[in-house]
Formats: structure tokens, sequence, C-alpha cells
């Protein structure tokens, strides 16, 4: 095996100089490349896994003659050497690679990654895809999210819901809140019991993700755009920002989050939602399968946050193609064949978000309730983003701003002047206010 | 008196291995539970029955034996190229007293201090303009010069104190300088070479940072990069990470059982002197 695949590369190799030396600029449209090199990170049984899996098989059925040759690499790798593997002749022709600014708008910025503008448009992706996905897929020359080239399609959403465990609501005599004043009085009867509601995990991503939730109850869209996409100046001190500072810590004082979840991590608060020890989790769709499958003893529903228009999430990971791949129709053939109704009806009913499925198509009950649920936020456009993403290192910054709101060694005030600090210097340093 | 002081020395040592088995105790139990059983039960409960299907699962989904080969070949390479190099700088350095030694020296040990992230971007354009990135001999060259910085800092020691008469007397025999180092000073210094060996071995083997930004190919990655799989962006497979570090540990154990009589004697050797 090692002989021929090395065989394979010195072949690729050889083949990309002649192509270099033959018109040096090489048009995409026939590469006449008899291979497609397709790395991702995914795991074989997960929705994504499932649904690309069966994208390389009618890759190569609609390809005669085209081999796939698939490389599952690990996040970490391809966080870590990304930016210079894809500089090199190693790259492969099509890649996953993580959205945002620090990511794939660092691949834009070093100019490793292909336009694909004119593909998008001609292909339809721009149709399929919402604007709130849209904002993650295209950059601008600064490599700044929400520009006006496509460097990358995602073909999944991912979105922050309140996961509940239906036996403990019925046991409490509770129902699913529609409201924010119905959630709060659904907690309050919880606390009242001395059962804490919320399981929440302040070392990683969840805590946060709460906090933002309750600042997007009292934001709109031109609101994220400041803070995410530096339209204007993000005010820390506005009232959405001290809505959701004042209301978390209070959450944490009435008891519907344990102290102790400061030092939690996000598996663990997971397995003890998995084990019925909370009757509600506040996390990504991500988790959604996961549930799905492990989840026995109980059974579990799941609810957008009550009353919010807007809510944390963004589309997913992106299909990029590296700018020195030697395939690159190929590999625009493939994004087609991940966006086609069949592959994104496979995802669907594998426990994944699809940007573009059939919702007639999707029979698994759990999965319904999860993409439809999605539908009602994508049509109203509310995917929000992340608090972690405006500035490199903000995500350190915000977990442990929310660990001290959780454990009471900030006030609220105090919590938004240390997210305002680095973000200011963020902005200034790389003059990305307007 | 001095039978309680025995029980006593005994009881701490068993709880000092309980105390360093557990972690791994807890690695062998997760491995074999299935996934709706960690799920339900959390990291610490013992398995409802015993499932080999991660380990199975994680072998073949990373090609575990390619690893283990792509490891064991840079391991061993770099292990034996490093002391060759390591004896060769420290007999200039230690028996043959070269001038500024001890600036040469120094510079070994700063060298030392390096953190790898520094390293990266330099070596990374190296082996790109060399046409070596994303090979395995790009990895035994650079783990080969790091070990061996090490190597001859501490050989130079060693051989410091090597006796002079020893060498006064091969050289009466006629023996050039040559002949001494391979006569002479190697078979004399042959424990803490083959103590030096297994640690290179080792530490190479267990390099995590250098290999998975240069091995890019599946094909060319060593067994701690295959680890890195199982840990996603936002959630962990927790029965397979525990199956795969099992995987991981045991080429080192079983490494450590066939050398354990040399790792012994080498940390004696200076008392035989």
């Amino acid at each position: 095996m090692g002989r021929k695949t090395r065989l394979a590369a010195v072949l690729t190799a050889g083949a990309l100089a002649l192509s270099l030396a033959a018109c040096g600029g090489s048009d995409p449209a026939e590469s006449g490349a008899k291979e497609l090199r397709l790395w991702h990170y995914e795991s074989p049984d997960g929705a994504m896994g499932q649904a690309w899996a069966e994208a390389i098989k009618r890759f190569e059925e609609s390809h005669p003659g085209v081999k796939v040759k698939f490389e599952e690499k690990s996040f970490e790798q391809i966080q870590q050497s990304g930016s210079m593997a894809l500089n090199s002749a190693e790259a492969p022709d099509i890649l996953e690679y993580n959205k945002g600014n620090a990511t794939a708008g660092l691949l834009v910025q070093q100019g490793l990654l292909t336009d694909l503008t004119e593909e998008a448009g001609e292909r339809g992706w721009d149709e399929l895809l919402g604007p709130s996905l849209q904002t993650t897929a295209k950059y601008d020359d600064r490599g700044v999210m929400g520009g006006d080239r496509w460097y990358g399609v995602p073909n999944y959403a991912e979105y922050v819901m309140v996961y509940y465990n239906k036996d403990l609501f019925e046991k409490h005599g509770v129902e699913v809140p529609t409201t924010m004043d119905e959630f709060t009085r659904v907690l309050d009867a919880f606390a009242a019991e001395k059962v804490t509601p919320i399981a929440t995990a302040g070392a990683e991503y969840p805590a946060q993700q709460i906090m933002y939730q309750l600042a997007l109850s009292k934001a709109d869209r031109a609101w994220v755009d400041r803070f995410e996409l530096y339209k204007g100046a993000a005010d820390f001190k506005d009232a959405a920002w001290t809505y959701g500072a004042t209301t978390f810590a209070d959450w944490v004082k009435k008891g519907y989050i344990a102290k102790e979840s400061a030092g939690i991590k996000a598996e663990d608060m997971g397995t003890s939602f998995m084990k019925g020890d909370y009757p509600i989790v506040v996390s990504g769709s991500w988790w959604y399968g996961r549930f799905q499958t492990e989840i026995k003893d109980f059974e579990w529903g799941s609810f957008l946050w009550p009353g919010n228009d807007l809510h944390a999430g963004s589309s997913g990971n992106l299909w990029v193609v590296p700018e020195n791949s030697d395939a690159k129709d190929l590999a625009y053939d493939f994004i087609d064949i991940t966006m086609s109704k069949d592959i994104q009806n496979i995802l669907g009913n594998a426990g994944g978000v699809p940007v573009a499925s059939d919702p007639a198509a999707i029979e698994d009950p759990k999965s319904k309730e999860l993409i439809e649920n999605y539908n009602k936020l994508a049509n109203g456009d509310g995917l929000a983003f992340y608090p972690d993403w405006p500035a490199p290192g903000y995500y350190d910054v915000m977990v442990s701003g929310t660990q001290k709101l959780i454990n009471g060694s900030f006030t609220p005030e105090q919590f938004l002047e240390s997210l305002a600090g680095p973000y200011r210097e963020h902005v200034e340093d790389n003059g990305l206010g307007e | 008196m001095t039978a309680i002081r025995r029980g006593s020395v005994l009881a701490a040592l068993a709880v000092l291995a309980v105390v360093m088995l557990v972690p791994f105790a807890i690695v062998a139990m997760n491995a074999v539970k299935t996934p709706a059983d960690y799920s339900s039960g959390g990291p610490l409960a013992l398995p409802e029955s015993i499932h080999f299907d991660a380990l199975r699962a994680f072998w073949d989904r990373v090609d575990f034996g390619q690893k283990l080969w792509n490891s064991a070949l840079i391991s061993a390479s770099v292990a034996f190229f490093a002391v060759v190099l390591s004896v060769l700088n420290a007999y200039a350095l230690g028996i043959g007293r070269v001038k500024g030694r001890l600036w040469i020296m120094v510079l070994f040990l700063v060298a030392n201090t390096l953190p790898q992230e520094q390293l990266v971007y330099p070596l990374y354009y190296l082996a790109k303009e060399t046409g070596l990135y994303d090979t395995r001999l790009s990895m035994i060259i650079i783990f080969t010069a790091i070990q061996s910085a090490f190597g001859t800092y501490l050989l130079s020691s060693v051989f410091g104190t090597f006796p002079r008469e020893l060498l006064e007397a091969a050289q009466l025999d006629g023996a050039g300088r040559w002949r001494t180092l391979w006569r002479v000073v190697v078979p004399m210094s042959m424990p803490t070479l083959t103590v030096l060996m297994v640690f290179f071995f080792i530490w190479t083997w267990n390099e995590f940072f250098l290999p998975l930004i240069f091995l890019i190919s599946n094909e060319n990655q060593t067994v701690p990069v295959a680890l890195g799989v199982t840990a996603g962006d936002k959630y962990m497979d927790a029965t397979m990470q525990s199956a795969a570090s099992l995987l991981g540990i045991l080429p080192a154990i079983v490494f450590f059982l066939i050398f354990q009589r040399t790792l012994t004697r080498g940390i004696t050797v200076g008392a035989i002197k």
C-alpha cells in the first residue's frame, strides 16, 4: 500500500508540475484529474460522516474513472497544521474547515482558498443557503466573515436549543414554556423543590451561551452585526448586554444554575443530563444525535429558547477548495452532490441539521422535531453566531468571565467590562471598526 | 523493628502503586463499555458488560497497524542515530576536551530549552524546501537533532569523568582516536548508552506536536497523532478515546517490560564504577 500511494503521489506531483509548466494557470473547468483528494474530520457514524460517505459513492458513480482518496483527519490536526498543509504540494483538493474569522478567514487572508463566488451563483448554492448561513461562508479581503466573496459552502447548520427531560417535567408538573416568563416560572418550580433545573458547564462554551441567549432576547440583527461583524460600534453597556449579564447572575443566585457548574466541562454536563440528573440542558444541536442513541432511561424533547427571535448558532463547518488543488472542477462537483436533496436527507435522518433537505423525507420523529425547529429559526433568519467569535482568544475571555460571574467574584458590570476590553483592543489593532 | 519498618515501606509502596494504577484501570474500564453504558453510568461506574467494539472500531478506523509501524520506525531510527551522534559529539567535548567546550555545552543546553512551537515555522520551511515535508524521514532527522542535543550534554559530562589511565593505556598500545572510541570508550559506557537509547525511543514515541504538523498524510502518521481523531470540535467519544489510549500505551508498556533490566542497570551504573 505504501509503495502504491507513494507512486500515486509522485505521479500527481509530476502532473501538477507538468500542468503548471504547460499553461501556468490551469483552467479549472478541465483539469482532467483522475483523483479527488478529500479530507474531513467527522466521525464515520455521525450525521455528516454518514452523509458524506454516501456523497463519495455518488460522486464516483457519476465520475467514472475518477477515484476519491478520502483521509479522515483529527480536528486538532486541521486546526494546528491546516495553513501549512494547504500551502504545500501535499494540499488536498477539497477539505472540511472550521468556519469563522480565526480559521477559514485566516486562510482567505493568506490567499490559500479558492474564490467560489462564480460557482455558488452558477450552481445555485446561494439560493439554498439563507443570509445568516451565508455570513460564515463569505469573507472579505481582511478575512472577516460576512464579506462579499464565497470561500466555503456549509452542508449543515447548528443552533443552541433547550433540551428537557420529559419524565422530570411531568414529575414536577411543569409544561414546555413558550415565553420567557413561563420559562422563568418553570425554573422557579424546580428550584422551589430544591432541584437545580439547568445543567451547564462554566469551564467550557455552554455557560457563556446561556448568557448570550439571554442577551439576544433583548437584541436585534443590527446588534448582532455590530458585535460579530464590526458593523458599527458594539456597546457592552447597552440594554441587551446588561440584561444578559444581570439575569444570568440572578439565575445563579436563585439556584437555576448551580454555583459548582463554574468548574464543569461540557462533556460532564452532557453525561449528567443523559443520566437523568437534571431536567434541562441548554446547548447546541451537536448533542442531538448522541442524545438520540444514548438516552434510554427516560423520554426527552427539545424546544427553541422561548420568546427569542435570535439564537446562538451558525452554519456548520465549510467545504473549502485550496488554491493549490489540482482538481478544482471535481471539488465543485463534489460540493454540488453534498447539497443535493438525497444527501441532505441522509444528513437529516442521521441527526444532523441539513440546510437544504426536504422536510417530508425526514422519517425519524426526533429528527423531524430538530429540523422543524431549525426551519422556524431559519425562516426568521435567526442565527446569531457565538459569543466567543469576534476576536482570537476571546473564548478564554468568555470562559473566565462567565466562571467569575457564576462564582460571584464578578458583578455583572465587572463581567461586561472584562468582555469590552479585549474586544475593543482587537477592533482597534486591526482597524476593523467603521 | 526491621519487620515493622519493612511492613510500612511495603504499605507505602502498595498505596503508591494503587495511585499509579488507578488511571490505567479507569481507562481500561471505559474502553470496554458501550457509549450508552458510559453515558448512563458515568466514567467511574463498572461496565455492565464487556465490549471490544470500541477497540476494534478504533483499530480499523485509523489503520492502527500502519501507525504502529510508523512510530516504531521513526522512534527506533531516532534512538539509534541520536545515540551515535551524541557519542561522537561527546567524545570530542568530554574526552577530546576541545577549546571552548563549556560554551558549546551551554549552547546545547539552551537549545534543549527551546519550545518546539518556536521551531515549527523554520523547520516547516526547511522541510518544504528540501522536499521532506510530510515524510517520515523529516521526523527522523529533526528528532535525531533534538534528542542528540540532550544526549551530547549528558554524555559529555559522563565522558568528562572517564578514567584517564584507560585512555593512556590504549594510546600506549597504539590505538588511534577512532579505535579508542569504538574499542574502549563505547564498550565501557554501554550501560549508559543503552539507557539513553531506551529514553530516546520512548520520548520520540510520545512526541505529538511536531508529528502532528509534519505528518499530514494518514499513511505517515504516528500513534499519538492517530489518537487525536477521537476528540472532536465540540464533543469527544469517551469510550473510543479510552480504547485508543489503551492501544496507545500498550506498545510503551511492552517496550518497557522488554528493556526494564537495561533501565534498572542504567540507574545503578554510577555505583559500579
